[in-house]
């Protein structure tokens, strides 16, 4: 039977077909050229269906094919793809994302002059995300993991005639480096410690997870910590979150697409991925779990004290981001990758959401809104499934993700279990706040605003139907979605107690968002009125900006500065010196130069007898 | 039927035949000039393409080998049992997987230099007649196989170059051109040195004859690489007629001879902390000449530390392996902290050449296969991209009168082609994958990896300040709000956009498909590694 998958590179080929088509027709293609770009991702869309299908009715083998890139006597280096339900599902997640963003940008950036070029830079996004997702090795992967980064950085900066947009996409591209300089030389680690150079994901999961002892465990453990820390550049985990947020300076369609559902889900997919040499190695795992744990926690309180409504929408993606690696870090790859399925409908539709509320009020600021609720009711409806799924309440899609990631968490540690509840318990709160300031009472800033068309709105109807009902393929009482996805892995099953407290924390964080944001029995500045310096530590972001440009920015910059001076002055100096010197021989010789023969014969003559000297020196060499 | 033309001598000699006919030329129809130079360009474009193409890795190299001997001195000397002894001078032109690569670079740089010299405003015909004389000299560097013909090809390019940034340089344009030749005739004075030791010890053949030994010295490249891979035949031949001459290259002399090299090459690499007259160059000379320059002028160094270093002295080599990795490691991260900090933009893409060559050091002193084909790649990469950054430059400048970075701002806006050129370029000057920057660092980093971790993991960081400098500049000058006195300029014309879509184009190509030249360089290394291996395995 000729398999579907055969054809599996097809899907990241038909959006780079389409940037490849829009590039060559420049700004020409206009609003025509936005139907290219939406067509093909259609055509992936349907093809990762496709394949997927294939996949659920269980006839379908795994698949991969490869190709020799660079050949050479003693290795060869090649890409490749693979198909296995693991990528399937990615590929219709990021397929999926990419078909609704596509159609809801054609509203939202239909004024624009550049939309081609924005369609063409999404379309070579969603070419390099499911060619990531494909990879069948490491150098697949990290050649469509920079490809990814480049996007982003393209798509952050799109409004470049803004200072902000500018110095965010090059915050993005440089922060998200330091991690890959980790993963390129995890990459040439398993490369030389691998036997027969093998970068392949099969021979890595049989290396580190059947023959234990073929790498010492130093050694994995340092392949381990450098590939997350790549993980933790992409996906934006403390300490190198703080591109994220700034990122949101790109059109939102792209905040949704990127920076919510698939590019930042890079770096857990790059984990789940190689996760035999993180289980091989405790101290690996209990890295991931704490920086996860800490990560959850730290940005759902930095959430509590933003008022760019995307700025918060940031921040809670890269508090559940949190989730997710704290999920691995316990060894739980099934809830990271449910709660990253999950994750990657409802944040979707949470940016999609605030796009069309920005759409009808041009402005970011929560504080400046308000009342939205009567005026936009399907924005209204489809924000709040969206906030409801990641406040974790039953019977919402985030709530079954999100317990199965703490039934881990408490299994491992009961820490890391309060940890996540508490950011629960926070991640409500913010989410209750945004909610009530931009929806309910009534409208503080522009009044004249609309519900968008509906080739913005009915994205978000589909977002929101996944947002109720993606969390059933992974329930406590049927495990359908982890037992496809990792055949004979282990999970914890949710007890009574995982669900009742999360749910609490849910309902409480809620409650107290409604009591002070919509009801106003509880002032406002009950906290900051007491804990001023608390709130400004929140509003700052901690201040690991402003730690970074003291520790590293400035220093770097003052050594350049230096270096600068002594390049100039000390190492050009020294040849100034040289140069001087042989003008006064210049001129010495111009001296000699008198035209009498006997001078010059003079000269040749000791030339000769130098010359004859250092022959003759050359014995005793 | 390639094998039946001498093709090599082609190469070699069309710049010269476009040389003459600009010479008749009118020297005022600057239009005329300027396509008879670009024709004579496109020649050995041609030549090289179809060499390329036709290039059979298995074949050997005789194919593609001319020799002759040029003229032929007897040397009076006493010889025990009445031997002769003669010095030769040879003719002799090769290529293989190190150099053919380095010749169809040169062949492109060289037209697109010729395409973007449209910028140039006075004296075409001079121009043009150093131009193509600075090309011939390139095509002999990479094609001569003969010791002394490789040194003059070298100092061929000097002269021309010296007054083509010297007459149509910027306003530090003479003091740059002196700087220039003092560094480089030190350069060369090192490489002469070298080249005298190695062929009064190792550059002869001995035949016996009814009178005695026959003894014939030459600068033979295959002369030499066939008596220094085996010392003990070439001594044990004639080691009487040898020992009486006192002609023996002892280790110590070695040593010498590949400590000559490296400075030698070192400066025209330009390796820390030989590099500021290279400065000067990039700032002071004309755009287009700019493109030679950081295109192909530079890798005549790496070419000579691969071709005369590696392959003469492997063991030499193998014992500065570890001091040449850190010299690359100190250009990589004091290229890139300084390309951090300019305010000129051709000033930070000169310290970005510094530290891309430091990556071509790296791949060098790894010395197995991996290594040495990421520097060669490296070195084509970073020929054909800084060639594509200038050429921008050039135009940038034609429109703007200034290359400063704060004086520049938001033209993206007003020259969109330009610069989404500029950004590609400079994308592909940080080593993103699927542009040919990537496959360079990824080999010289993956080679150099197996054998010192710690160097390459501190070299790997280069990365990161090269998307810090890029970012920075690129972005200085296309993106933000349009500075005022830009808002008018007009975007690329149809003459300055084929080269930089050409340029592109390749450096695409090798990004995505890198085994259209690793198949041709593999099969270059095969000699110098069996070598290494023995030595290592023995």
């Amino acid at each position: 039977m000729s398999s579907l998958a055969e054809y599996a590179w097809l899907v990241p080929v038909f959006p780079a077909a389409a940037f490849a088509v829009l590039t060559a027709m420049g700004r020409g293609a206009g609003r025509g050229g936005a139907w290219i770009g939406t067509l093909a991702s259609l055509a992936s869309l349907v093809l990762s269906l496709m394949l997927a299908g294939q996949r659920l009715s269980g006839t379908a083998v795994e698949y991969s094919n490869h190709f020799d890139w660079i050949r050479a006597g003693g290795f060869t280096l090649s890409l490749g793809y693979e198909v296995t339900n693991l990528t399937v599902l990615m590929l219709v997640v990021v397929s999926l994302v990419s078909f609704l963003v596509n159609l809801y940008s054609h509203g939202y950036m239909k004024d624009d002059e550049r939309i081609s070029t924005f369609f063409a830079y999404v379309a070579l996004f969603s070419s390099s995300m499911l060619g990531l997702v494909l990879s069948y090795n490491l150098l697949t992967m990290y050649i469509f993991w920079e490809l990814v980064g480049v996007c982003s950085f393209l798509l952050v900066g799109f409004y470049f005639r803004k200072p902000e947009a500018k110095a965010a996409a090059k915050k993005a591209f440089i922060v998200t480096r330091i991690g890959d300089i980790g993963l390129l030389i995890a990459i040439l680690l398993l490369f030389w410690y691998m036997p027969n150079h093998s970068l392949d994901f099969t021979e890595i999961h049989n290396v580190f997870g059947t023959q234990t002892g073929v790498i010492s465990m130093g050694i994995t453990t340092l392949i381990a910590l450098l590939i997350f820390l790549g993980a933790v550049g992409k996906s934006g985990q403390f300490p190198l979150h703080v591109w994220l947020p700034d990122a949101m300076e790109g059109p939102t369609p792209i905040s949704a697409l990127i920076h919510a559902a698939t590019m930042v889900a890079a770096g857990v997919f790059l984990v789940t991925r190689t996760f035999d040499i993180f289980e091989a190695s405790q101290a690996a795992m209990t890295t991931v779990a704490v920086i996860g744990a800490f990560t959850a926690i730290f940005a759902a309180t930095i959430g509590l004290a933003q008022n760019d409504i995307k700025r918060i929408l940031a921040y809670s993606t890269v508090s559940q981001l949190g989730y997710m690696m704290l999920a691995l870090g316990v060894g739980s790859e099934t809830g990271a990758m449910f709660h990253l399925f999950t994750h990657a409908f409802f944040k979707a539709l949470l940016f999609l959401g605030a796009g069309s509320v920005i759409h009808a009020v041009h402005t970011q600021d929560i504080r400046e809104m308000g009342g939205l609720g009567r005026k936009m009711k399907i924005t209204a409806g489809t924000f709040g499934i969206g906030a409801l799924a990641l406040s974790g309440i039953p019977p919402f899609a985030g709530f079954w993700s999100k317990d199965a990631v703490l039934a881990a968490a408490l299994e491992a540690n009961p820490i890391y279990f309060i940890v996540g509840v508490i950011a629960a318990f926070f991640t409500a709160l913010y989410m209750a706040r945004l909610f009530f300031l931009v929806f309910a009472g009534s409208p503080r800033g522009a009044s004249h605003a609309h519900e968008s068309p509906a080739v913005m709105t009915v994205p978000l109807l589909v977002l929101a139907v996944l947002a109720v009902i993606a969390g059933f393929v992974q329930t406590p009482f049927s495990e359908w979605f982890g037992e496809w996805l990792f055949p004979g892995a282990e999970e914890e099953h949710a007890s009574v107690l995982v669900i009742v407290v999360s749910i609490v924390a849910g309902l409480l964080g809620i409650y107290l968002g409604w009591l002070i944001y919509a009801k106003g029995s509880v002032r406002r500045d009950v906290v900051s009125s007491r804990m001023p310096g608390l709130v400004r530590l929140l509003e700052r972001k901690y201040y690991v900006d402003e730690l970074y440009d003291l520790v590293f920015v400035r220093p770097l910059g003052g050594l350049g500065k230096l270096l600068n001076v002594i390049d100039d002055y000390v190492v050009d100096g020294a040849v100034r010196v040289v140069g001087q010197s042989a003008s006064a021989i210049g001129r010495l010789n111009t001296r000699l130069q008198s035209g009498q023969l006997q001078t010059y014969a003079l000269t040749a003559l000791i030339g000769l007898v130098i010359l004859a000297l250092a022959i003759a020196g050359r014995r005793f060499w | 039927m390639i094998e039946d033309i001498p093709v090599l001598s082609l190469i070699l000699l069309s710049p010269l035949v476009g040389l003459l006919i600009v010479l008749l030329l009118p020297g005022q129809r600057s239009n005329w000039l300027r396509t008879a130079a670009v024709v004579f360009t496109l020649i050995p474009l041609a030549l090289s393409l179809w060499l390329f193409a036709s290039f059979q890795p298995g074949a050997g190299g005789a194919a593609y080998a001319e020799h002759y001997t040029w003229l032929s001195i007897p040397l009076n000397k006493e010889m025990v049992n009445g031997g002769s002894m003669n010095l030769n001078f040879d003719y002799s032109l090769s290529v293989d997987g190190i150099s053919l690569p380095l010749l169809l670079l040169t062949a492109i740089v060289s037209t697109m230099a010729a395409l973007a010299s449209v910028h140039i405003r006075k004296r075409w015909k001079l121009f043009y007649v150093l131009f193509l004389l600075l090309e011939t000299g390139m095509y002999g560097v990479f094609l001569a196989r003969d010791l002394i013909e490789f040194f003059i090809f070298f100092e061929l390019t000097l002269i021309p170059m010296f007054f083509l940034i010297g007459i149509w340089g910027y306003y530090g344009r003479e003091k740059a051109a002196t700087r220039f030749l003092v560094y480089n005739g030190l350069g060369s004075a090192a490489m002469l040195l070298a080249f005298l030791i190695l062929i009064a010890t190792a550059g002869f053949t001995a035949v016996q004859q009814d009178t005695g030994f026959q003894i014939d010295f030459s600068g033979s490249y295959d002369v030499l690489l066939k008596n220094l891979a085996d010392p003990a035949s070439y001594a044990n031949n004639a080691s009487a007629e040898m020992a009486d001459l006192g002609l023996y290259l002892s280790d110590s002399l070695k040593w010498t001879a590949f400590v000559l090299l490296l400075v030698a090459f070192g400066v025209k690499i330009p390796i820390f902390p030989f590099h500021t007259w290279m400065l000067r160059v990039h700032t002071e000379a004309p755009p287009s000449i700019v493109m030679i320059h950081s295109g192909v002028l530079l890798k005549m160094g790496v070419y000579g530390l691969i071709r005369f270093g590696a392959f003469l002295l492997p063991a030499q080599l193998e014992s500065w392996s570890t001091a040449i990795a850190i010299l690359g490691v100190i250009n990589i991260l004091y290229g890139a902290v300084l390309a951090c900090v300019q305010k000129e933009f051709k000033l930070v893409l000169a310290y970005s050449s510094i530290s891309h060559m430091g990556i071509v050091l790296l791949g060098i002193a790894s010395l197995n296969e991996a290594g040495l084909e990421g520097a060669l790649y490296q070195s084509v990469s970073h020929g054909l991209i800084s060639a594509l950054l200038f050429l921008i430059v050039g135009s940038l400048y034609e429109r703007t009168n200034t290359t400063q970075l704060d004086e520049l701002g938001g033209l993206a806006k007003s020259v969109p082609f330009l610069s989404g050129i500029l950004l590609t370029a400079g994308l592909a000057s940080l080593g993103l994958p699927g542009l040919s920057g990537f496959v360079g660092e990824f080999l010289s980093f993956l080679g150099l990896f197996g054998s010192m971790k710690w160097i390459t993991a501190i070299g790997v960081f280069g990365i990161l300040f090269a998307a810090v400098y890029v970012l920075r500049s690129v972005l200085n000058i296309t993106y933000g709000p349009l500075k005022e006195p830009f808002a008018g300029i007009k975007d690329a014309r149809f003459i300055e956009a084929v080269p930089m879509v050409a340029l592109t184009a390749l450096i695409v190509l090798l990004g995505v498909y890198p085994s259209v030249l690793t198949d041709v360089m593999q099969h270059g290394f095969g000699g110098l590694l069996e070598q290494i291996s023995q030595r290592t395995g023995g």
